[in-house]
């Protein structure tokens, strides 16, 4: 990653966080335009990724990986954080900020598996991008699963003050299904087109990799909530957490696993 | 500017609809007007704005007379003069009524969002007459940039007042409107009533209406264009809406846990609200651990319509707030950018005083050698410099305190040439 050209996407994200969290201290100025600050990051953010990709010095490894998921949680919220939505940017600007300044620090470590990848590989950008989007979609469905979990409590103790400028209880519930529904099927694309590559660099089986194992489970934990929500109308709180919980699986998949995995192809080589 | 910034008009505060409806004008109309007032010289700048709550003309004028005159022409239903319904507002008082109109802070429903759409129109028709100059261009500007402000910052759009809106409080908070959403009344008492009509109007897709006596569920579903259904079949429609209100006279709950357990079953666990008006409750209070089930009754309704009275007392005063700064914050730039002319050609005088002098003493000045006429140049506009210092500090000092009088005395005594 070329650092410089992710200080002004750092500023910005900061500012939108900032501006969230505490806007007392925000010029109305720029309060009021939070999401264009945002939007406006995202747009230097995909200009800093590009010009990795550029001059090459994009070797997939865990700083892209957690900006690619900064990245994706950011367009989410320069789209959806308006009106009375304006309140999942409490959640998805810290978090998309978070992401990226890890990634901006964590160090660069290689995954073992890339350095058996022969030249240019198709599959290989292919399987990254629906991860990474599949990753950003769980990151929602969590972000708002939390939210409706808060809103479903204040509409049972009756606290009507915070509720009347949160999103609705129906608008969470289905966002947060969609998010999910749009997740699990990135992350289910994603993993084919991850065996794809296998077969064609490795040409051996793949199926036993720890972190492919790893992933099948939370894909197992996903898959029952939709099914559960879409043939027995299972919804609400139930779903609100299996969204919290899968996305911390998936982060701790993304930042913690790759480290322990030293047999793996997804393990990291320094 | 070249004169005073004036809003005269009449609204429903002051005025009758009848003298309203004889004001009111169509774009046509608006612009013959605007023609007119500028063709007789009464305005250097004007915009008029008609709705049929009020008409107002906005207008940078030296003459308030001839804006009288032309006033005076338009008579009430029984020819009497309309100068008693008529609000005059000069300069601040005017940016800040303008900025209050378009805000709808001064509207019949505080709030409304038509009243931006009609000073558009009203901008815009001023724009194909040609009637705007640089003070109102800047002003309507402004204007529109400061309503949207007040609508996003605020939330003085969201005002509704009375019981009934308080169930709709209730649905947007959970559904988040009420299109395409189901009622099921229960009982036809007052309150249940105003409910419902608050629901219907604001979008309830269909209202289903149960009471023990049938005749009087069907008098009742008439009124409201709902569905009337016999008592024994309110299980069966209980799952098939998203809204329950109960307003009956039953001293025993009608619903109860399994009732509800059921419909919520048959919705696929959607949720469902319920509101029980009724003393003593109709619904049973272990209804609440429901999941799915969000049940209100009469206190918690005043709850939420007391939250929305709070809210919008806070949204008006936090529009006016806003509103008030932004007017004298205008007005501010619109002082800079006045006295800067005035300033502008007070310097002029100045220079021009000193360059005749000079062209005066041109014989005796020739005599000296290029050091020493520069020396002399160098003195004379030190001169200047220091003798309009103190004018200059107290004009910006003028234009601070907006003390207009101060301003045009001291330019009096710059002579003719302050006429810029």
């Amino acid at each position: 990653m070329q650092h410089l050209l992710y200080i002004p996407v750092l500023l910005a994200y900061v500012a939108v966080t900032v501006g969230h969290l505490v806007p007392w201290i925000v010029p109305a100025a720029v309060r009021e335009r939070l999401r264009a600050l945002g939007a406006a990051g995202v747009a230097l953010h995909v200009v800093a990724l590009g010009a990795d990709v550029a001059v090459g010095v994009l070797r997939p490894g865990l700083p892209e990986a957690v900006s690619s998921v900064s990245l994706g949680v950011m367009v989410m919220y320069a789209t959806l954080a308006t009106g009375r939505q304006k309140a999942l940017g409490l959640l998805l600007a810290p978090l998309g900020l978070v992401l990226l300044g890890l990634g901006l620090v964590v160090p660069h470590e290689e995954v073992a598996g890339l350095q058996q990848v022969q030249g240019v590989n198709a599959w290989l950008p292919i399987h990254l991008t629906l991860l990474f989007l599949g990753v950003a979609g769980f990151a929602l469905s969590g972000a708002v699963g939390a939210l409706y979990l808060y809103v479903h409590k204040a509409l049972k103790a009756k606290r009507f003050d915070v509720i009347a400028r949160l999103p609705s209880l129906d608008w969470l519930d289905q966002t947060q299904f969609r998010a999910m529904l749009f997740g699990f099927l990135a992350l289910t694309l994603g993993i084919a087109a991850g065996g794809a590559l296998a077969v064609a660099s490795f040409q051996q089986s793949w199926v036993m990799d720890p972190k492919v194992v790893y992933t099948g489970v939370v894909w197992l934990i996903y898959a029952a909530a939709l099914q559960s929500r879409l043939i027995w109308g299972r919804r609400g709180r139930f779903t609100a957490w299996v969204s919290i919980s899968g996305f911390a699986l998936m982060v701790f998949s993304l930042l913690g696993l790759n480290f322990i995995l030293s047999s793996s192809w997804h393990g990291y080589v320094g | 500017m070249s004169g005073e910034l004036i809003a005269v008009g009449l609204s429903h505060h002051t005025a009758p609809v009848s003298v309203r409806e004889r004001m009111a004008m169509d774009e046509d109309r608006v612009k013959e007007n605007l023609a007119r007032l500028h063709q007789e010289g009464a305005v250097s700048e004007a915009f008029l704005l008609s709705t049929c709550n009020r008409v107002e003309l906005y207008a940078v004028s030296r003459d308030i007379e001839a804006i009288q005159e032309f006033m005076r022409e338009h008579r009430g239903p029984e020819g009497e003069p309309i100068d008693r319904y008529l609000y005059w507002h000069r300069n601040e008082e005017a940016v800040r009524h303008l900025f209050r109109v378009a805000s709808s802070l001064d509207s019949l429903v505080v709030g409304e969002p038509q009243i931006l759409g009609q000073v558009k129109t009203a901008i815009r028709l001023a724009e194909e007459s040609k009637s705007l100059g640089r003070t109102l261009n800047t002003l309507t500007r402004q204007t529109v940039s400061v309503a949207k402000r007040v609508r996003t910052e605020t939330r003085i759009g969201e005002s509704r007042v009375g019981i009934g809106n308080a169930g709709v409080d209730l649905a947007q908070m959970i559904f988040g409107g009420l299109t395409g959403k189901r009622a099921l009344l229960l009982g036809v008492g007052e309150m249940g009533r105003q409910v419902s009509r608050a629901m219907v109007n604001a979008g309830l897709e269909e209202l289903i209406v149960a009471n023990r006596t049938y005749e009087r569920s069907v008098e009742c579903a008439e009124e409201h264009g709902g569905t009337p259904i016999q008592w024994d079949r309110m299980q069966e429609y209980l799952g098939r809406v998203d809204v329950v209100i109960a307003a009956t006279g039953a001293t025993r709950p009608i619903l109860d846990r399994t009732h509800v357990q059921k419909a919520l079953a048959a919705r696929r666990y959607r949720s469902l609200l319920l509101i029980d008006l009724s003393v003593p409750r109709n619904i049973a209070r272990d209804v609440e651990d429901l999941e799915q089930a969000f049940l209100y009754n009469v206190d918690d309704l005043t709850a939420v319509m007391e939250q929305g009275k709070a809210e919008r007392q806070n949204a008006a005063d936090a529009a006016v707030r806003l509103v008030d700064e932004e007017a004298s914050r205008f007005m501010m730039k619109l002082k800079e950018v006045s006295i800067g002319q005035h300033i502008g050609s007070l310097t002029k005088v100045a220079e021009q005083i000193r360059m005749e002098e000079m062209e005066r003493s041109a014989r005796v000045l020739e005599g000296l050698d290029p050091k020493q006429r520069k020396a002399v140049e160098a003195m004379t506009r030190a001169m200047m410099k220091k003798i309009l210092h103190r004018p200059i500090s107290t004009l910006r000092d003028a234009a601070r305190e907006g003390d207009l009088e101060r301003i045009e005395l001291l330019m009096s005594a710059w002579s003719q040439e302050d006429d810029s």
